[in-house]
């Protein structure tokens, strides 16, 4: 932008060349839309949650609760002890407390109207004790009344409609023993219809304490107000004096951030993440797509820019030209797509009620943080895409001007091919080491990064190859024709593809990591699992109540089955370190589950035995005969002798202990699995009828075969592939613009030979096979290119893995799902070609002869 | 006359128009390029049309040719009313009996030698006869670059690459606009006896529209245009002759300001680009020569 006369040639050229920035443009605006979509809709979720929080626990000035926590390996929360309930009527007592309340809280999966879970698929199902004191109460009466007699509940609005309950209606609520309630009123909490899709059940204190903890007495917290005058601060110093041992009091400000830091802090930062890592891949697709758009445009304009230095414009004042171009071009995109993702945000906000997920009220938060990001990266995006076609096109000598365009044969040198290769042989010797031996993910992801570079670097010269190979078996005049275009430079072909190559290659990566979750989930189940029928609480996430323990005695009783055992969970310190524990019958367990081979003796582990899982206790030293010394939630301590050392903690997890030895630490009680073996002679049908009979009058649990448990294990894998594929659409949508830009570029830059082919007797729809063909081959190289490179990053995720997880993944090639994901690459080819292939057929075949 | 059939060999007419009007723009700025010619041109002839710059002799051919529609009357390729035929059935036409050599740009850049040769048949879908292909090559001597591609060929090669192409699907007719346009005069005139050559040698039509007595010479009649009307013929013409009636021609209607010494150059009148080649005198010679080593690409 040194002279005005530059500015005015790159906005000469904007307004000429309208149609051939379309691409670009709206590659920008989705990418941009996409992010400040993210942005902002991560924050207005984040303040609308906080602002929900606080306003719930407003009344709440200082929290009593057990000091002892528990945070088994992996845990986002720890666990806690309870606090005796009866200390709420001594802390009343206090100078400057003005009232103060148990809190029971526990699990409790309400049932809906017909019989189904309510919610449970992810966020946690909630019951406890409805607060009398409406200042320490979280939530608000909305409709009803509060519960004054035994089985009658209050709930959330929004569990009540999705799960179609009313006031008067019965229903049952698993703790995880079914306990039929009657709604007696609705309620909101902070003015939402619930917390998130939180769902939650109050009950009197006496039914909270009997269901939810595991001896009355005990509360989770006692919730303080202050009297007047008194501040939360003074109001904990004055508490401290009166409470015992390992019982500590915050303020009711630090509790509320510590619950907005569970939701804001880890769930919605690592849902914006999430989002943020697929848009940073469609804008990743944008930056191919924009570069080779310039690309083609700066080569077009060849002729152009060497009059402009014939005629004295200097080397940067063409730079500078081009670049400005791409700004602007950026520039009108970027706002175009903010207003975009502000729009989306906006709709969402909307749309998320309508589907159940009760966002928020309040106003769209957008920080000028949400703005400048995006936009700083389309214009980035513009301008780094556009640097090296700019510097490019200011090398144009003057005399270029009087010389035709060659035909375009870069990207095919030796040097090239050297490069890549030596990156690709980089790329494989690092993911080697990364994965044989000791597993390194950092070597494997510096590796994958090698192999991703690798694949950018030898497109060109794998377009060559490829595209000839592909197009060898398309016979005929048209197709032939194609085959020779999508050759002709192999660097464009080649930048075009890589655009979906990328898009491809995420795809499959997430495909092949998906189906080999699941095939080791598979394996898991087939080796591990010895028994008939498995009984689980639908369960993901932190949902669900688990299971009744009397359920497994029950079950067991049945003449059909000849062994039931429940595995429970349970957190503990071992030796000073959180370990989630599993509290079963561990010499009945080996009769359904294939522990492998044992060391020691499971039975007669007794109140102070132990069974450890083989690799844990070779890291961590224990063996049969030691002792370790466990620390539980309530702050007592117990010497354990280790008894038995097991093969495959596979489902049994790494510790097992006695019923017996976990019921004085027990909290509220629920089994995660019952695990069941069927007599001699029973056939799966029979046994599997009396059993699910039994599980009826528990909540009616699902009664999984093998099969039916193994897939069960797997669904929430089937539900993050599908959001994904969702997220990566639009990936894959702007590498379509991408191919159908380039196409338009090119059927503009052979106007003449389009014409020349028509006037000796192509037909339109032989010239608009020819276009479709040609895009069809760019998407196939594309595709094949995504399809391997997505594969390769698969395999290293898979076997990288192994190290950080508790056995081998399973590597799987989901041959069908691949299948589908090259049709939709080829699809993709004829779609992107649809309006190029358009504009070419229409060419007047006269006009396009005497074309310059 | 008017029946939709192939012409058997030795029909009268490869090719003709009738009355044919052809009208670009309206009002103001109309201009009839084309005022109620009536022409034919016989079968086995070899046919110039030559006339100034604006005379219609390039719309006369494309609208012959099926490459441009008549705003009024007639034109026939073989007995085939033109003005029948929908688009598809229009390329197919242009594909199976017409031939093309246009003035520049006649091959595909992606395409070898042979392959531009074939290429109406391809299209088609047909096999090439080997032996008439053969001989087709060997007429246009071009044997030794039949798996070049024309970015390697010097623009006479070329032009010679586009008349084989021209007469290899064994059409009624074929086409020729300005063939030499781009040439030098030693190209030009070996392209211009190959067509001769390869018209009388395959019985074939040609029609070949040029503004260069010398090249008109190389017919067996030529027509004469001006101001979109069909205004002589002449049988057996040679350079002079063609030259002297045109001079006649320019002083008759005094219509057009044409330098009539400079010889060929006098109707270079067309396109910027035309004006800007023969602005730089030898250049279309040293341009032709150039070719041989770069792409054809635009």
């Amino acid at each position: 932008m040194r002279t005005p006369a530059t500015l005015r040639l790159t906005f000469a050229s904007l307004r000429a060349h309208r149609r051939r920035f379309l691409g670009t443009f709206a590659a920008v605006l989705l990418g941009v839309a996409f992010l400040t979509g993210t942005l902002v809709m991560g924050d207005t979720l984040r303040t609308s949650f906080d602002a929900m929080f606080t306003g719930a626990t407003r009344g709440t000035d200082a929290v009593v609760r057990s000091a002892t926590v528990v945070t088994a390996a992996g845990e986002a929360q720890g666990t806690r002890g309870p606090v005796d309930s009866g200390l709420a009527d001594r802390l009343e007592g206090i100078p400057g407390v003005a009232a103060a309340a148990p809190l029971v809280e526990g699990a409790g999966q309400l049932l809906a109207a017909d019989g189904t879970p309510v919610g449970g698929k992810g966020p946690p199902t909630l019951a406890g004790n409805w607060i009398e004191d409406p200042a320490l109460n979280p939530y608000r009466l909305a409709e009803g009344r509060a519960p004054s007699a035994p089985g009658e509940a209050v709930v959330n609005r929004g569990a009540a409609k999705a799960g179609g309950l009313g006031i008067g209606d019965t229903t049952v609520l698993r703790t995880p023993d079914p306990v039929r309630v009657t709604v007696v009123g609705l309620a909101t909490f902070g003015g939402a219809d619930g917390m998130g899709q939180v769902t939650w059940t109050g009950l009197t204190r006496a039914d909270a304490e009997r269901y939810l903890t595991a001896r009355p007495g005990e509360a989770t917290s006692i919730a303080v107000r202050a009297g007047p005058g008194v501040s939360q601060e003074e109001l904990v110093a004055a508490l401290a004096p009166a409470l015992p041992e390992g019982v500590e009091a915050i303020t009711g400000q630090r509790a509320a951030e510590e619950n907005t830091e569970m939701v804001s802090g880890r769930f919605l930062d690592l849902f914006t993440t999430f989002l943020l890592v697929f848009s940073g891949i469609a804008v990743l697709v944008s930056v191919f797509t924009i570069h080779n758009t310039f690309a083609v445009l700066i080569a077009q304009r060849t002729r152009e820019n060497a009059l402009l230095r014939a005629v004295g414009a200097a080397r940067r004042q063409i730079v500078t030209g081009t670049l400005a171009e791409a700004l602007a071009v950026g520039l009108l995109a970027s706002a175009a797509g903010l207003l975009a993702g502000i729009g989306v945000a906006a709709g969402l906000q909307a749309l998320f009620p309508a589907v159940g997920f009760p966002f928020p009220e309040g106003d769209l938060i957008i920080t000028a943080g949400s703005l400048a990001l995006p936009l700083g990266v389309g214009l980035a995006v513009c301008a780094g895409s556009a640097l090296l076609p700019a510097v490019r096109a200011g090398r144009t000598a003057p005399l270029a001007a009087l010389r035709e365009t060659d035909v375009d044969g870069s990207g095919t040198s030796r040097a090239r091919a050297l490069t890549g290769g030596a990156l690709l042989a980089a790329a494989v010797a690092t993911v080697l080491a990364g994965v044989l031996g000791t597993p390194s993910l950092w070597l494997a992801a510096a590796g994958a990064g090698l192999a991703v570079a690798a694949f950018v670097v030898l497109g060109p010269v794998a377009a060559s190859v490829a595209v000839r190979a592909l197009g060898r078996p398309l016979r005929g005049a048209n197709r032939g024709l194609a085959r020779r275009n999508a050759l002709r430079s192999p660097g464009r072909t080649a930048a075009t593809a890589t655009a979906l190559m990328i898009g491809v290659a995420v795809v499959t990566l997430f495909t092949v990591f998906g189906a080999s979750l699941k095939a080791t989930m598979d394996r898991t189940v087939d080796r591990s699992f010895a028994g008939d029928v498995a009984i689980g609480a639908p369960s993901f996430g932190a949902g669900g109540s688990g299971l009744s323990p009397r359920l497994a005695p029950a079950v067991a009783a049945l003449p059909e089955v000849d062994t039931a055992v429940g595995l429970g969970s349970a957190v503990a310190e071992v030796d000073g370190r959180g370990r989630a524990l599993t509290v079963t019958d561990p010499a009945a367990l080996a009769r359904t589950l294939d522990l492998g081979e044992v060391r020691g003796s499971l039975t007669g582990l007794g109140t102070d035995g132990l069974a450890v899982a083989a690799d844990e206790a070779a890291a961590s030293g224990l063996a049969p005969g030691r002792t370790a010394e466990l620390t539980f939630t309530d702050g007592t301590r117990g010497t354990f002798t280790v008894r038995a050392v097991y093969e495959r903690a596979d489902l049994a997890g790494d510790y097992l202990v006695t019923r017996e030895a976990w019921a004085p630490h027990r909290t509220q009680d629920a089994d995660r699995l019952v695990a069941v073996a069927f007599a001699d002679g029973v056939s799966d049908a029979d046994g599997k009828a009396a059993v699910t009979a039994v599980a009826d009058r528990y909540g009616q649990p699902e009664v999984q075969t093998r099969d039916e448990y193994a897939e069960a294990s797997a669904g929430g894998i089937d539900m993050m592939l599908t959001l994904v594929y969702a997220l990566l659409a639009l990936a894959v949508l702007i590498a379509l613009l991408g191919i159908a830009n380039t196409l338009t570029l090119a059927v503009h830059e052979r106007t003449r030979e389009l014409g020349l082919l028509r006037a000796v007797g192509q037909t339109r729809a032989q010239l608009r096979a020819m276009v479709r063909w040609e895009s069809v081959l760019v998407a196939a190289f594309g595709t094949l290119g995504g399809l391997t490179l997505g594969g390769f990053l698969g395999w290293v995720l898979v076997r990288a893995s192994e190290g950080s997880g508790d056995s081998a993944l399973a590597f799987a090639v989901p041959a069908a799902s691949l299948a589908a994901v090259a049709l939709v690459g080829l699809v993709a080819g004829v779609v992107a070609a649809w309006r190029p292939a358009r504009r070419a057929a229409r060419l007047e075949i006269l006009r396009a002869i005497a074309q310059e | 006359m008017t029946t939709a059939t192939h012409a058997p060999a030795g029909y009268a007419d490869a090719a003709r128009v009738l009355d044919a009007v052809k009208v670009y723009g309206r009002g103001d700025t109309e201009v009839r390029a084309l005022d109620g010619v009536s022409v034919d041109f016989p079968a086995g002839r070899f046919t110039a049309v030559m006339g100034p710059s604006g005379s219609g002799k390039s719309t006369l051919l494309h609208c012959a040719a099926g490459l441009d529609t008549l705003t009024s009357g007639a034109a026939f390729v073989g007995g085939t009313d033109l003005s029948t035929l929908d688009d598809r059935r229009l390329t197919l036409l242009r594909r199976d009996r017409v031939g093309f050599v246009f003035q520049a740009f006649n091959l595909l850049p992606t395409l070898t030698v042979a392959e531009n040769i074939t290429l109406p048949l391809d299209l088609a879908g047909r096999t090439p006869d080997r032996a008439r292909f053969d001989r087709l090559v060997d007429t246009v001597g071009l044997r030794d670059r039949l798996h070049h591609r024309p970015g390697e060929l010097s623009g006479g090669q070329q032009q010679r690459v586009a008349v084989a192409r021209a007469f290899v699907g064994d059409p009624d007719v074929v086409f020729a606009d300005e063939p030499t346009g781009n040439l030098d005069s030693r190209s030009g005139e070996e392209v211009l006896r190959l067509l001769g050559r390869t018209a009388r040698e395959t019985g074939r039509t040609v029609v070949m529209v040029t503004h260069d007595p010398v090249a008109a010479a190389h017919a067996d009649e030529v027509v004469f245009l001006a101001d979109g009307r069909l205004v002589d013929r002449m049988a057996a013409p040679t350079a002079d002759r063609v030259l002297d009636r045109m001079k006649a021609f320019e002083t008759g209607t005094g219509a057009k300001a044409v330098e009539t010494d400079t010889g060929a150059q006098a109707f270079e009148t067309g396109s910027g680009a035309k004006a800007f080649e023969a602005g730089t005198g030898d250049s279309a010679s040293a341009g032709s020569e150039a070719g041989a080593t770069r792409g054809a690409t635009t």
